[in-house]
């Protein structure tokens, strides 16, 4: 990731917020790098949009610091922040036209009215609306509406654009299609991003860097690959994506790595970044991602290791088939994924399957 | 299921009871005689004439109308300030204060304007027609508040913070969002109230001194059979104004309803 060499947007430096006795932000610690698309990614309820407003200004903070490029935020309000937001209702004014609504922001501008003009039909075009000017914003579906906020944030060139769950109200396709544009538009203005969204593909997608939180506080900021493959907790485990676990035992610590025994699986090493400490108590287990374990056929020989189990259940994708296989010697079944290449059958309910498997792939919570 | 015809009946009698006497009004006002009884005598609209040329009745009217713009314009300010505390602020007693800023609209206005009587004869103030507009301001904010409410509450929060984001103060904002977006319900507020001003009697009667506004000044026409007719002509013009502003009062509601997007959750008409 080239985003490391690049300078702070936005610190937050020990952030606590109470909403009376209720502790919202719980003490976080975290920068956003310049020029970054930046998720902050959790369940509701677990402060993530509180962070965002934080950074807005439209919530005070109770304790610690938030600053914006360097310049700490205290006693900058809102509107003279340089930030600009797009909201999970967007916000339009209803009683304005698009025109009208993309350039509000620039009413205090001393520019005159031809450049204004220019200036908010380059918006326009910057977000495929060219020639909506004149509407009526009431009159606009859902992801117009949601071209319109961006062009009206985007127009003030703010450091920093905020966007609290903007895809939330879209359909499936129209979704993803923004979700493409957006990333096309954050690289083409260069503006940092910070996205406030529940959904942990979208965070994957579209992010350098997202900070998972629950309960008001950052459980793990990484980039999504390290987020994905090496998640610091089984809670980040399995809010994002689908992780089966087996229970697990350390026998020997060294310097060649950390000796494990896990159920099914048998021994192996582990090398030291693929153990996440600091669950004690919960019991140590290992987990894998669904689509590291691959369902070998006849004429396939094992690249590492391989076990025996048996399908349990089988639930058919399309494009991939989910088999819950119960490898010899587990208590439970694990979810394994295979992509229907062509060629290959979809396997039944009680086959004897051999399962290739691989240390690398894992990792161990305890 | 076969529908009982008694229920339509009695729905059927209800508003013949309710609408026939306004609907003699306008016949009256034009039938050629001092005696207001079947048959018809012919049309004529002297009646009107006679209306127009009587001076007290002109004062009454004034008296009226001034009482009825200060006591619309004043409870629809109160009912700004009442509406916008109510959906936006939380403070301790809230439920409590609000309530009891929406009770004189079940308050019997007898009680309202006999509690006034006594208040303002103790501190000394004259019997005025501003005395007639403070009474007329108590019963008229409940009505203001209510519709404001409805228009603040149909209000998306996140606009007013959009705007802010976009670098206007809490007071351009106001002016640039908020105003614009709930001017149908002002406008609505201040129609209705007006109307319920000008209605109003027991208070008008109670609190106006030797100042007659025109609800007062009507009942004591009737004592004189021979002014029936103009009261009768005064009265149909009294009604077409209170349609007309009663109307466009609910076109604002509706139309401000639908521009900021909301749900229709009440009203008058």
């Amino acid at each position: 990731m080239t985003t490391t060499e690049k300078p702070n947007m936005i610190e937050f430096r020990d952030v606590h917020k109470y909403y009376g006795d209720y502790h919202a932000l719980r003490g976080i610690n975290a920068t956003i790098k310049a020029g970054e698309f930046f998720s902050l990614l959790g369940p509701s309820g677990c402060g993530k949009t509180t962070l965002l407003r934080t950074i807005a200004g439209f919530e005070d903070i109770s304790s610690g610091a938030v600053l914006i490029d360097d310049r700490k935020m205290d006693d900058v309000p809102a509107n003279k922040r340089p930030t600009n937001m797009v909201f999970q209702s967007y916000a339009i004014f209803p009683h304005l036209t698009v025109e009208e609504n993309v350039g509000f922001g620039l009413r205090r501008d001393p520019r005159s009215k031809e450049e204004k003009a220019k200036a908010v039909a380059e918006a326009l075009e910057m977000v495929g609306l060219k020639g909506y000017g004149k509407r009526a914003a009431h009159a606009l579906s859902g992801g117009q509406r949601q071209r319109v906020a961006l062009a009206r944030a985007l127009i003030l060139k703010p450091k920093v654009l905020l966007l609290d769950e903007p895809l939330s109200a879209l359909d499936k396709k129209i979704r993803e299609q923004m979700q493409v544009e957006l990333i096309k538009l954050q690289r083409e203005v260069g503006i940092t991003f910070v996205l406030v969204t529940h959904d942990q593909e979208e965070a994957l997608v579209m992010s350098d860097r997202i900070a998972v939180m629950f309960e008001g506080q950052i459980a793990q900021l990484a980039d999504p690959e390290t987020l994905y493959r090496r998640p610091n907790s089984r809670k980040v485990a399995n809010f994002i994506g689908t992780m089966n676990f087996l229970p697990a035992e350390v026998l020997s610590e060294g310097a060649g790595g950390i000796e494990v025994e896990a159920q099914g699986f048998g021994r192996m090493t582990l090398s030291s970044d693929q153990v996440m400490s600091g669950e004690a108590g919960q019991g140590a287990v290992v987990g894998f991602r669904p689509e590291t374990l691959t369902i070998l056929y006849d004429s396939q020989t094992a690249t590492d290791r391989e076990v025996m189990g048996t399908i349990e259940e089988v639930v058919y994708f399309g494009d991939m088939t989910y088999y819950d296989v119960k490898l010899d010697g587990t208590t439970e079944a694990l979810r394994i994924s295979m992509r229907n290449v062509f060629g290959r059958p979809v396997l039944e309910i009680g086959t004897r399957a051999r399962v290739a498997w691989s240390p690398g792939a894992l990792v161990m919570f305890r | 299921m076969r529908k009982n015809p008694s229920l339509r009946i009695y729905a059927l009698a209800y508003l013949a009871f309710l609408y026939a006497p306004i609907v003699l009004l306008p016949i009256f006002a034009f039938n050629d005689s001092r005696v207001i009884a079947f048959p018809l005598q012919g049309f004529t609209t002297n009646w009107f004439a006679e209306m127009w040329a009587d001076q007290t009745l002109f004062i009454a009217f004034r008296n009226s109308l001034t009482i009825a713009v200060s006591a619309a314009v004043f409870s629809t300010i109160l009912g700004i300030f009442a509406a916008r505390a109510s959906t936006r602020y939380k403070f301790p007693g809230k439920p409590g204060i609000l309530g009891l800023i929406m009770l004189p609209m079940v308050l019997p206005e007898m009680i309202v304007s006999m509690a006034l009587l006594v208040v303002l004869i103790a501190v000394g103030v004259p019997l005025s027609l501003f005395t007639i507009i403070l009474g007329h301001v108590l019963i008229c904010t409940p009505f203001a508040v209510a519709i404001l409410t409805s228009a603040f509450q149909s209000l998306d929060r996140s606009l007013e913070e959009a705007a802010y984001d976009l670098g206007e103060t809490p007071a351009s904002t106001f002016r640039l969002i908020i105003l614009p977006l709930v001017m149908p319900g002002i406008i609505s507020s201040l129609l209705i109230s007006f109307t319920i001003s000008l209605d109003e009697f027991i208070i008008a009667y109670f609190l106006g001194g030797n100042q007659t506004v025109l609800s007062v000044y009507i009942f004591g026409q009737f004592r004189f059979p021979a002014k029936v007719p103009a009261v009768m002509a005064l009265g149909t013009i009294l009604v077409c104004i209170s349609i007309i502003l009663l109307t466009i009062a609910e076109y604002f509601r509706r139309r401000g309803i639908a521009k900021s997007g909301g749900k229709d959750t009440g009203g008058f008409l």
